[in-house]
């Protein structure tokens, strides 16, 4: 039971800081995107490698979520 | 358990099933989701290598487009692309068919019913490969390797070991720890990632079915279909990444102007990559 509460906990408040991440990381691609559409191509690998570096720590959150169900 | 009814509806175990044992090695259901999306791969090499024309029909240039684009990709990264480019693939179309198996009717649905400790539970036939561990970590120690190997080849051991230790000498007893956990925490991460998109992706889409049976998950099975070719794409373009680091270190390290020289004609070729890759 406590088990769930703190996977829900961690994976609630893991959350936020990836997704505020994300947030600033997809709209300024956007903006990037807005300026200059020639140069998708470019950004399109950076910002894939952003956007996934920014959702490892949403990921160790939801593993971490993961052990306190499974595991512990 | 009735009151559980729900509850074993929505399971899915966080570790592959065995199916049956060979002696004392144990045949998982995730093994059958890998031999079947290598098995995939396999076919489609030899069906599509056999009767290669030169100018490509419609089934030819749709196996040769992801091909053909993720090699764009690759080149663009350094000189020496031509020494992984096909590794970064094969990561590539491996991981993308394993994620996509996951999405087939009938995989994670189809299977026996087990019963231990009182709690009946349905051990699917087949599980996406990359919804467990262990596969996902079997490619990031490659992709591991791989890169400390690159690094090694263009550095030398030893310029590799400097790299470890750091730019201030005098910092090494502080620093070389730090670089050894960042590099074994990119494989941690590697693996960690793909494992938890692609199971929370089994989870999300056993959730959505126990709750709204009807029309409902195929909107999430569009998602996931997105994820896992976002992650397909994350992990090869990480592994690639982690390559070239490898390889630029060398000029980082301040050897100088003929690693300068090398670089020089990888940034010119960025603009013609970019019209390539433009999609």
């Amino acid at each position: 039971m406590e088990g769930n509460i703190a996977a829900g906990l961690a994976i609630g408040l893991g959350a936020i800081g990836p997704g505020i991440g994300l947030g600033i990381a997809v709209s300024k691609a956007m903006e990037a995107l807005g300026r200059n559409p020639d140069a998708a191509g470019q950004i399109f690998v950076p910002y894939i490698l952003g956007i996934a570096l920014t959702e490892a720590i949403g990921i160790y959150a939801l593993v971490i979520g993961l052990l306190l169900i499974f595991v512990a | 358990m009735p009151e559980e009814e729900g509850g074993s509806l929505i399971h899915v175990s966080i570790k592959a099933e065995p199916l049956f044992h060979i002696g004392p090695f144990e045949f998982t259901n995730s093994m059958v989701g890998a031999l079947l999306a290598s098995l995939a791969l396999l076919l489609a090499a030899w069906y599509f290598s056999r009767r290669a024309a030169l100018v490509p029909g419609r089934m030819q240039s749709l196996i040769e487009m992801p091909v053909d684009w993720m090699t764009s990709i690759v080149a663009g990264s350094s000189t020496r692309w031509r020494g992984y480019a096909a590794l970064i693939l094969g990561f590539f179309l491996m991981i993308l068919i394993a994620n996509w198996i996951g999405l087939l009717p009938g995989v994670g649905t189809v299977g026996l019913l087990h019963e231990d400790h009182g709690e009946i539970t349905l051990v699917p036939f087949i599980r996406p490969a990359s919804a467990d561990l262990n596969f996902t970590l079997g490619l990031a120690m490659v992709a591991f390797v791989v890169f400390v190997w690159w690094g090694v080849r263009i550095n030398g051991v030893g310029g590799y070991l400097k790299e470890l230790v750091g730019e201030p000498r005098y910092m090494a007893p502080l620093m070389f720890p730090i670089h050894l956990i960042s590099e074994l925490s990119r494989l941690i991460s590697l693996s960690m990632r793909l494992f938890g998109n692609v199971f929370a992706g089994e989870v999300l889409l056993a959730t959505m079915v126990a709750l709204a049976p009807i029309l409902v998950p195929a909107a999430f099975l569009g998602l996931e279909a997105v994820f896992g070719f976002v992650q397909a794409l994350v992990f090869s373009l990480l592994a690639m990444t982690y390559i070239t680091l490898a390889i630029a270190e060398h000029h980082a390290g301040g050897h100088g102007h003929e690693g300068e020289h090398e670089e020089n004609p990888d940034i010119q070729q960025h603009p013609s990559d970019a019209a390539a890759v433009n999609v």
